[in-house]
């Protein structure tokens, strides 16, 4: 294991154990340094320009968690670590920080963020970097070289810096689009709203008819729907344990949510069930392929046996694969698989969504194939 | 992140001489064309105004020794006072909390080590995992080293990278500026694509923002400026005053679509001409080049991509690649002495080729077709050249061609 990869893991290390002390303070920071030792990551009979190589590829390692998208505990994290790692190498002239043009203001940004917060300390730990001046002020954060030394290759493997994803706050993008900001404000424009349509209307107590164009209960529903939405993200990071017994329970479960999908996905499995509980019997040479009626799934009713319903998925993921995949949804998945590809053999294709009906071209022939094999016997 | 256009004022004292024109749009903050591998293009001179409009007044660029940490122990009094009050008016908390803050964040609270602890020992009993590979690693060269030291290539990289840290001048005229940018070059070997599969970095300078193009040129140390050119056996004492660097001056940097010819000198030639003239003939989508002269020019009025390789060519055709791996503000741990720049900080160790008679002394003369020798070419110090191919008053003996002969090691 090469130095970087193993100062990763002890930072890393440091950092989950201080993101798990849930708080920010410099004094729960040291105790965890003290507990670990981490000064005595120098040590070891380095000499001088080893020292210097470790050194600055600690500060590289550390500095990665101190820009976002990392949490904010994390980040804070990181200052401490930056300031113990300065403080403790061994190198004479200490070796610097890198900062480059584009992160800087978003450093200061931080910095004024702590102080607003109150963190004294954290702020102060900053301020003491920047005296000490500890800071290499760059044009980027690394050295930057076309051409690797000691190898030409024109494509280089680009190495994505990978980014934990236990420090970084998950991804929301509905959040992020409907915020409390957002929410208020659109709360205040509705009641202003509503009073300037009385304001104008004659009756003082009522709004006009005729200025009725917009859904009373508009704002509460986008609200719910927020709420929602946060809860199923909740449930989804954290999965209450009664969502992860497999099968018909957990498709039950998933139905009692408002979930368009859900319902009808219900409805067209019962179709499916009452199309496929007769089923014809195969002959001897076939019966490993017998298909067999299987009634203990509540949703899909699902009449094959494991190896037809593995055949059939097969058979339908050529096509299928490229649009299932755009609709992953966990194990929506298989139901929406199941659907597409019975949809087609059913006649019934009611309140279908346009891809579907492109879809059903494409794979005409697949149920012609599946039909033939039943057939055969 | 601000896309700013090519107008930009910082470059605007550049009127009444050739502008070079950048082929791209204009970035001023520095951002990956490239992920990892190259900047887009952008003016060093802004970038250099767009750190230091940032950092003015706060001290950070100052050049001066920072004020020594307070240690724990020490009690004095007015200054502790005056740091709390200053610690106090930043943050905007009360003088009672920055002197807190000031015993909880000492430096004492993050020693891990015992007083009387060696710290070069790895201690016992450790987590981390960093420790465990270096304690492999330690174990190892006791097992498999009879004596452990550096050898010479470390010692010398180790050298070069540091000798200069902190030196000051001794006139003050030569102290570099506050704000002054750095910039650090790597040039590589001259590549001849059918010898060399790599592209190795040869040496690597620094120079300041300031400094002219020219001076990097200067500095270069490359064996075949030194080459001397000449059949030499029949005149081995008659030794050419000329060296090749002396009687071929010419040279361009390429930049950016911009060829910066040498034109210090009347022989200094043109050489970009034949590759503009070829460009030219045909459409073959390289686009305008110009040219420019490179004692106008200096670092920061440039339009460069960092990590982008460029190129650097002299004596006609030794062709180096040249990449500018970081641009960064000067520090006071910096080299401060002007005159020292352009500044060596790397370079690669090469073995000299030694003598084959004598296995001692760097060779100095290469022969061909040469009767006494066991090998073509054959490479001799001066005195074993000598000895072996002239009788004792200056005669040649057999048939040869000779050489004087620089050794790439030459600059070691």
């Amino acid at each position: 294991m090469g130095a970087p990869a193993a100062l990763k893991e002890d930072c890393e290390a440091l950092l989950s154990r201080f993101q798990e002390m849930d708080s920010v303070r410099f004094e729960d920071f040291t105790e965890l340094w003290r507990s670990m030792k981490f000064g005595t990551i120098f040590c070891g009979r380095m000499r001088n320009l080893e020292k210097n190589t470790f050194t600055k590829e600690a500060l590289t390692s550390a500095w990665r968690y101190f820009l976002p998208p990392y949490t904010f505990q994390i980040r804070v994290g990181a200052l401490y670590l930056l300031y113990g790692l300065y403080n403790m190498q061994l190198c004479q002239p200490k070796q610097k920080i890198r900062v480059s043009l584009k992160d800087w203001d978003e450093i200061l940004k931080f910095q004024q963020d702590l102080i607003n917060a109150q963190h004294f300390d954290a702020a102060y730990i900053f301020r003491k970097l920047r005296l000490d001046r500890a800071f290499h002020f760059t044009a980027m954060p690394k050295l930057v070289c076309y051409l690797k030394e000691l190898s030409y290759r024109m494509k280089k493997k680009m190495q994505r810096a990978e980014i934990t994803e236990e420090f970084k706050d998950p991804n929301d993008r509905v959040l992020k689009l409907i915020t409390s900001d957002v929410l208020e404000e659109m709360m205040n424009v509705h009641d202003h709203y509503q009073r300037m349509k009385r304001v104008i209307s004659a009756d003082k107590s009522n709004p006009e008819k005729s200025l009725n164009l917009i859904k009373d209960d508009f704002f509460d529903n986008i609200k719910d729907i927020v709420l929602e939405h946060q809860q199923w993200h909740k449930d989804r990071k954290n999965p209450p344990l009664k969502l992860k017994v497999k099968g018909g329970e957990e498709k039950s479960e998933r139905n009692s949510q408002h979930s368009e999908r859900c319902e009808r996905a219900e409805s067209l499995a019962k179709i499916k069930s009452k199309a496929f509980s007769v089923v014809v019997q195969a002959s001897k040479s076939r019966r490993h392929r017998q298909v067999k009626v299987d009634f203990s799934d509540s949703e899909s009713g699902q009449v094959q046996t494991k190896t037809t319903r593995k055949r059939r998925n097969k058979e339908t993921l050529k096509p299928a694969g490229r649009k299932v995949s755009s609709r992953d949804r966990g194990d929506m998945q298989k139901i929406h698989m199941e659907d597409k590809s019975l949809s087609l053999s059913m006649p019934v294709v009611t309140e279908e969504e346009e891809e579907n009906e492109s879809f059903s071209e494409t794979e005409f022939t697949a149920p012609k194939r599946r039909r033939k094999q039943r057939t055969k016997s | 992140m601000a896309e700013d256009s090519r107008g930009d004022p910082a470059c605007g004292g550049m009127d009444g001489r050739q502008d070079p024109v950048p082929s791209s749009g204009g970035f001023t903050f520095p951002e990956y064309e490239l992920p990892e591998l190259n900047t887009h293009a952008f003016h060093v001179a802004a970038f250099g105004e767009l750190w230091r409009g940032r950092l003015r007044g706060e001290g950070d660029l100052s050049l001066e020794e920072p004020p020594a940490p307070a240690l724990p122990g020490d009690r004095r009094g007015t200054d502790s006072g005056c740091e709390d009050a200053a610690v106090a008016r930043d943050l905007g908390c009360s003088l009672e909390t920055a002197a807190e803050l000031r015993a909880v964040c000492g430096l004492d609270k993050l020693k891990c080590l015992e007083e009387g602890e060696d710290p070069e020992v790895i201690p016992e009993n450790t987590d981390l995992v960093t420790l465990g590979v270096r304690k492999k690693l330690l174990k190892h060269r006791e097992e498999t080293l009879t004596i452990d030291r550096a050898c010479r290539q470390e010692t010398f990289a180790y050298e070069m990278e540091s000798h200069a840290i902190g030196k000051k001048p001794e006139n003050s005229a030569d102290m570099v500026e506050e704000g002054e940018l750095i910039l650090s070059v790597n040039i590589f070997y001259p590549v001849i694509f059918n010898k060399h599969k790599e592209h190795k970095p040869y040496q690597t300078m620094l120079v300041l923002g300031s400094q002219k193009l020219t001076e990097l040129r200067d500095s270069i140390c490359c064996v075949s400026d030194l080459q001397i050119g000449g059949e030499l056996s029949n005149t081995p004492d008659q030794a050419p005053e000329n060296i090749s660097k002396d009687l071929y001056k010419s040279a361009f940097f390429y930049f950016e679509g911009t060829f910066y010819n040498d034109k210090r000198y009347p022989e200094c030639r043109d050489l970009s001409r034949t590759i503009i003239e070829w460009s030219e003939s045909h459409d073959r989508g390289y686009g305008k080049f110009q040219t420019a002269k490179m004692e106008d020019f200096t670092f920061s009025d440039l339009y460069i991509k960092v990590g982008f390789p460029y190129l650097y060519c002299h004596q006609g055709d030794c062709e180096h690649v040249v990449v500018i791996t970081d641009i960064r503000l000067v520090h006071h741990d910096d080299c401060l002495d002007k005159t020292l720049y352009p500044l060596l900080i790397k370079k690669h160790w090469l073995w000299t080729r030694k003598c084959f008679v004598c296995k001692m002394f760097t060779a100095r003369w290469v022969t061909n077709n040469d009767s006494f020798a066991p090998q073509d070419p054959c490479f001799f110090c001066d005195v074993c050249f000598r000895m072996l191919h002239y009788d004792a008053e200056g005669n040649k003996l057999g048939e040869f061609l000779a050489y004087p002969y620089v050794d790439p090691g030459t600059f070691n």
